[in-house]
């Protein structure tokens, strides 16, 4: 007799049909119990993949500060997430196992990963698990092209980036009345230098813009210095220098120039990070004044990026919104997309999910550009960019009109004098 | 056959048993692992096998090579490149990956060997051809230079498992498959002639010499067997992951974690680079845990930990942690 006192009886049953399917019904019930439990969530869960250590920390960092700002945020306009947040530490087989993690844990949406390599690991368990990701950041265009039906990209591919940018550097011409002749492209031989460069090869010609392309200089974003590279600008004498760079080499550019006294009347940037980041101006100074990169920005009239700033601010004290205003956006616009669709759905369940992402149709929020829409592909074709000049070492939206907070200033004052 | 009978038979009983539990417990696991587990376990055994590849140039051979990633990332882009342009399939593909990653082993193996180019300098030549290729990747057209190179995504074809498209659990038995396929290759080799001239080059080159072993052949066939193998290694990697960046799978920061394994396990022993790469791979996972839930929410705190622990793991068993392992379980 068991301790419990009541004997064993074992008694046989023959079971009918009727049982066997009680049985099985009752059986299927309770193996889908966690789905409906997950599938009627009061909140959603996001996966916040970002690669806050490695090689993409400081980028990482930056949107991980947006994420951290974005509950209140969402929270004050109804939304209710709950944020889960795995470093992916630049790294492409900790971006995949993560996700399995993450999902395993119960989240219902994905977002990241900054880098395409390891987004394009995520979406491949995104995919076989039919668990939404969201793209913050992420510019390789077959991202959108290799099939995959649970991603969407609320982000530019490389030709949109330099497409808008080219058309921006005619717009800041008319609008400072300056008349460039020529101008040398340079940028970082790097995965995201070299689709620049591939983008501006493709889509300068066709740019119409009042000045020829001298030369394109690759460089290496590792060198100590970009002496040589400034030398061969220094002998070319463009008017304009257009860049793509990254926050180290874009400081060790500025430094070079001055070095060598060479004063362009302008370097501009079509599309690419480096001259906004709180590192350029924190190692430059006043030299860091003026320069220009053309880019998804926020608006800075949009109210939800006031209440963006203001939650950024209480969360990540002693940072500056301005410098991450980039990345901080872009990740909560994917968080923000996830929540409305989670709203709209009242569902975690994947593939429905998935359907309300699809169906997103966001008017107002925080990057300039029309309302967050996604093709039959997953990709966002409304993003707008703007002309952002540092002034005061701060990025400034200067163009569209329509977004500005300055005028934009070109030719750049020369480097000495600076305050 | 014969030959792997003669091993099996060679071999310590209780080793035998160690052995059949270990690989038969894998084979089963994926009756009761969650996705979670089985990507890490995919990983486990990709890093186990390309361990296993390098350890026959350095374990066995005594050739230091720091540029190993050089022959995952062209294995690699050969068979996505034969699929992706000309729908050559991945069993076909691997072969000229083979080829390919043979030809350029073979290169670099003439060049430091004829040359008398040795131990870090022979490394140096490693890494400066992996950056070389890089380098030369970054600005190849063909395979979509440093944006990258992406195979095609089909929801129609995961059941394609002649193509390599499929789950993790197709790609769990690819790899398990691999893995043990390298073990058993390795354990005909350490076993055979050429195995034997490997050890007494790796010992004492010049006395090799003067016994009469051609060093040169020997090296060369070292190299070509380590790099055929981390050839088949990028095939796997590249249908794995489906895009391809030169900048991932190049950087020198690939050929060192694949080599991490080995050492750990223990450089020149058959297990060894199966032991590192079940510590390593497991241990970083498990550390991403734990300092999650000690709220330790700071960026590379898990890097931290990991390198503190990979020192605590070599100054208990400087010599790996299989030699050790073994003694205590009575494998030897």
């Amino acid at each position: 007799m068991p301790s419990g006192g009541s004997p064993i009886v074992t008694t046989t049953t023959k079971l009918g049909r009727r049982a066997v399917l009680a049985g099985s019904a009752a059986g299927a019930a309770l193996l889908a119990a966690p789905a409906i439990v997950r599938a009627q969530a009061p909140v959603i869960r996001i996966g916040m993949l970002l690669p806050r250590s490695g090689f993409f920390a400081q980028a990482g960092q930056s949107c991980h500060r947006g994420a951290l700002a974005a509950p209140r945020v969402l929270s004050d306009l109804g939304y209710r997430v709950e944020l889960v947040h795995i470093d992916t530490e630049s790294n492409a087989d900790i971006a995949r196992t993560q996700a399995e993690r993450a999902i395993n844990d119960g989240v219902h949406c994905l977002v990241g990963a900054f880098d395409s390599g390891h987004t394009l690991a995520i979406a491949q368990v995104a995919e076989q698990r039919q668990v939404p990701l969201v793209i913050n950041i992420a510019a390789a265009p077959p991202i959108t092209e290799q099939g995959y039906k649970f991603l969407v990209r609320n982000f530019q591919t490389g030709p949109q980036l330099v497409t808008n940018g080219l058309r921006l550097i005619g717009e800041t011409i008319t609008a400072t009345k300056i008349s460039p002749k020529t101008a040398v492209f340079l940028h970082a031989n790097d995965t995201f230098g070299q689709a620049q460069r591939g983008a501006m090869d493709a889509l300068f010609p066709r740019a119409n813009l009042p000045f020829t392309l001298a030369e394109s200089i690759a460089y290496d974003p590792r060198a100590q210095d970009l002496s040589v590279e400034v030398t061969r600008l220094r002998a070319l004498r463009p008017d304009l220098v257009l860049v793509v760079t990254r926050a180290s080499d874009a400081v060790k550019l500025v430094r070079d120039m001055v070095r060598q006294r060479f004063e362009p009347m302008g370097i501009v940037s079509p599309g690419s990070p480096g001259m906004y980041d709180e590192e350029f101006y924190q190692a430059l100074g006043p030299l860091a004044d003026f320069h220009i990169s053309n880019l998804p920005w926020v608006n800075p009239r949009s109210a939800m990026t006031t209440a963006l700033e203001t939650a950024f601010l209480a969360a990540n004290p002693g940072t500056r919104f301005a410098a991450d205003a980039f990345n901080a956006g872009f990740t909560f616009e994917a968080i923000l997309i996830a929540a409305d669709a989670f709203k709209r759905a009242g569902t975690t369940n994947g593939p429905q999910l998935m359907a309300a992402i699809k169906a997103t149709d966001i008017a107002e929020h925080v990057m300039i550009g029309g309302p967050i829409k996604f093709d039959e592909k997953g990709q966002n074709p409304n993003i707008g960019s703007a002309a952002v000049q540092n002034i005061k070492r701060t990025p400034t939206v200067v163009l569209p009109a329509d977004s500005s907070a300055a005028a934009p200033v070109l030719p750049m004052p020369g480097w000495q004098g600076r305050t | 056959m014969k030959a792997l009978a003669r091993i099996w038979n060679a071999t310590n009983p209780r080793a035998r048993a160690a052995l059949a539990l270990f690989f038969g417990a894998l084979l089963v696991a994926p009756l009761f692992a969650d996705r979670y587990l089985l990507s890490v376990l995919i990983l486990i055994f990709y890093f186990a096998f390309v361990g296993q590849a390098w350890n026959v140039m350095m374990g066995f051979a005594g050739q230091l090579s720091l540029g190993h990633a050089l022959y995952v990332g062209v294995g690699a882009y050969v068979s996505a490149a034969l699929w992706v342009k000309f729908g050559i399939g991945p069993w076909a593909g691997v072969l000229a990956a083979i080829a390919a990653c043979v030809a350029l082993g073979l290169v670099i193996g003439a060049l430091g060997f004829r040359f008398g180019i040795e131990g870090v300098y022979f490394a140096m030549l490693t890494i400066a051809i992996a950056e070389f290729v890089r380098i030369a990747f970054d600005h190849m057209e063909w395979t979509g230079k440093a944006g990258g190179f992406f195979l095609p995504v089909r929801a129609d074809a995961a059941g394609e498992w002649w193509n390599l498209r499929g789950g993790p659990l197709l790609f769990y038995y690819v790899g398990l498959a691999l893995m043990a396929g390298a073990f058993v290759l390795c354990a005909m080799l350490r076993r055979s002639r050429i195995g034997h001239q490997w050890l007494a080059i790796r010992e004492d080159e010049q006395a090799a010499r003067a016994l009469g072993i051609d060093v040169f052949r020997a090296k060369l066939i070292a190299v070509a067997i380590s790099s055929a193998m981390t050839g088949i290694g990028g095939v796997f990697y590249a249908f794995y992951y489906n895009n391809l960046f030169p900048a991932q799978v190049f950087d020198i920061s690939r050929s060192i974690e694949l080599i991490l394994g080995p050492i750990v396990g223990g450089l020149g022993t058959l297990f060894g680079p199966i032991l590192g790469a079940f510590i390593l791979t497991p241990l970083g996972e498990a550390l991403i845990g734990a300092t999650e839930r000690l709220g330790v929410n700071v960026p590379g705190a898990k890097a931290v930990f990991y390198g503190v622990a990979l020192m605590a793991i070599i100054y208990a068993a400087p010599s790996g942690v299989w030699p050790w392992l073994k003694k205590k379980l009575g494998l030897a």
